[in-house]
């Protein structure tokens, strides 16, 4: 069974030899880029570079999968705010929304541009998901992701202001995230048409360490079911930070896996969701796969697989200086102990 | 002020207008203060700031959440904008100065915005860089003002990685200058790593952090106050 077999049966609910080891987010690491003679801030402006870092993982250390983008400001900058990729960075730098679309509360009546799916990198991360494919679509699944409509608004307005209307004025918010998830749909398809096998929504501004598990549900739920309705493949919605009160709605948006990440605990998670459920997580991307020996991240990366995970994926984007043994050890370590259920 | 009934209520409208986030409420409580001669800072630390400490726990127990943190927030400053030019400076034998901002590729700012809100309210001189800092601008702006404290603010783990160039740079021109970072993706043991003086790892944490900084300071003043 190859890792694209392992995946791909994962997510239809078909055998497995183990758990696989993967990821729906950003991948990238330092080691690819250097290896390709890439800098990080060009990789987020050109389809082939995009494509050939995000396969490295899997070339280097058979991580497995081949994911982009590698940035989160596709859809923000599709639908009109500016970027910065810092393009003199001397490290690393992920891009940032540099304007934003609404300024105040009066603007918040915006449309999604007719043109969404012809603006911004949309096209670009399409040529960028055929290449990766026809590279490495064989061997690993192909994954993208977009974000969820809470964190995309609170990327097209101020978060601050967003977060006290979602309290102040919830139908003026339920509006606008109605709108995100529409703009959010357009973008999915694309990649979706354009071959990728799986797509991660990211939803990471509506935590439970910001918002409650009432607002979640009756504000942040509706659109992601919108969401979720329509992706025609594989989807798995993602959210970090404390998640273990609100994984029962996780689920009742309806992607195919949900992700989860270090603060949640799996095994409760596990119990409360059952024995089908498809849950993905749940290491620390930074702390343990970054800053931590081979040790410690064997150690985890057990602890992940006995608390009951579908496939180690990490809960945020991997840090793209992660030390290649580290990635090795973790790779190891799922071959080994991650046949045994 | 001779009525202490008439000052608790001042007091309580204070501390009850941040914690059910009214604006109106905080703005009369504090106009009340001013027009009734009660002393400025004891309207802040024993009405505004005794709110902001309820609403910390609020937040812990799960009551609250972020929208309601700034709404009170919103509601804490109403009152200080009034209260702040009636305050008299406090003798802490600090300078009471502090460097704050969010550093280069990260956006995110409310938490720093919270620990700037309890400096606020502390009498503290804050520079606030805003967000998406350049890391030197850190060290110029510290050296510039010569400030007690700097804060360093991230929410993305992928930001996070400026803070030790900054924190070193600026120990090895002024090491008595204390360093505080904070969010979601730092940790005790990265602030003990690169030199940090506290973190706080997220909004209510920080807020937490600065709630203590300042609870303390409110002590030191009772204790002054009780020697006079």
């Amino acid at each position: 069974m190859n890792s694209r077999e392992r995946v791909l049966n994962l997510f239809k609910g078909e055998p497995v030899d183990r758990v696989p080891c993967f990821s729906g987010m950003g991948n990238v690491t330092e080691e690819g880029i250097n290896k390709l003679g890439y800098r990080f801030a060009g990789i987020h402006l050109d389809a082939k570079m995009m494509a050939d870092t995000a396969a490295s993982t899997y070339k280097l250390f058979g991580f497995e999968c081949g994911v982009v983008p590698v940035d989160l400001c596709v859809e923000a900058e599709a639908m009109g705010c500016v970027i910065n990729v810092y393009p003199l960075a001397e490290g690393i730098l992920y891009p940032t929304i540099k304007e934003k679309l609404i300024h105040n509360e009066s603007e918040m009546g915006v449309k999604v541009p007719a043109d969404l799916a012809t603006r911004g990198r949309v096209p670009l991360l399409k040529e960028a998901i055929r290449l990766l494919k026809a590279d490495i679509g064989n061997e690993v699944a192909i994954g993208s992701y977009v974000l969820g409509p809470f964190t995309l608004a609170g990327q097209i307005m101020e978060l601050n202001d967003l977060l006290k209307l979602s309290f102040k004025k919830a139908d003026k918010v339920a509006q606008l995230l109605d709108v995100m998830a529409d703009a959010v749909i357009i973008v999915a398809k694309e990649y979706e048409s354009a071959g990728v096998d799986y797509l991660t929504v990211r939803e990471m501004g509506a935590t439970s360490d910001v918002l409650s598990p009432r607002v979640f549900k009756n504000l942040i739920l509706p659109p992601l079911q919108k969401i979720m309705k329509e992706i025609g493949i594989h989807s798995v919605l993602h959210i970090c930070g404390k998640t273990n009160d609100i994984v029962p709605f996780m689920m009742e948006a309806g992607p195919t896996a949900i992700s989860v990440e270090q603060k949640n605990d799996v095994a409760e998670t596990r119990k409360k969701l059952g024995s089908d459920a498809l849950i993905f997580g749940n290491y620390d991307p930074y702390n343990v796969l970054v800053a931590g020996t081979p040790e410690v991240v064997r150690e985890t990366i057990r602890k992940c697989i006995d608390d009951g995970v579908s496939a180690v994926w990490p809960g945020c984007d991997i840090w793209p200086t992660v030390p290649g043994e580290n990635i090795k050890a973790m790779m190891d370590e799922v071959r080994k102990h991650g046949g045994k259920k | 002020m001779a009525d202490d009934a008439r000052k608790k209520e001042i007091l309580e409208k204070l501390k009850n207008g941040v914690i059910q986030y009214d604006e109106d409420a905080c703005k009369e409580g504090a106009q009340e203060a001013v027009d009734g001669g009660l002393d400025a800072n004891e309207a802040i630390f024993d009405g505004l700031v005794a709110g902001m400490e309820e609403v910390g726990r609020l937040f812990e127990a799960q009551e609250y959440f972020v929208p309601e943190i700034l709404m009170c927030a919103d509601a804490l400053y109403a009152g200080l904008d009034i209260l702040k030019p009636h305050c008299q400076q406090m003798d802490l034998g600090l300078k009471g100065s502090v460097v704050i901002g969010t550093v280069e590729g990260d956006v995110h700012d409310i938490g720093k915005n919270l620990v700037k809100m309890m400096f606020d309210v502390a009498g503290f001189t804050v520079y606030d860089l805003g967000r998406d800092v350049p890391l030197d601008q850190f060290v110029e702006e510290q050296l510039r003002t010569d400030s007690d404290l700097v804060c360093l603010s991230a929410m993305m783990t992928t930001s996070m990685i400026g803070m030790p160039k900054i924190i070193e740079k600026i120990k090895a021109k002024n090491p008595n200058c204390m360093i505080m970072i904070g969010g979601a993706p730092t940790s005790k043991e990265l602030a003990d790593k690169w030199g940090a003086d506290g973190y706080a790892e997220d909004a209510s944490n920080a807020l937490k952090e600065a709630i203590k900084m300042v609870s303390f300071l409110r002590k030191l003043r009772e204790e002054k106050a009780a020697k006079k």
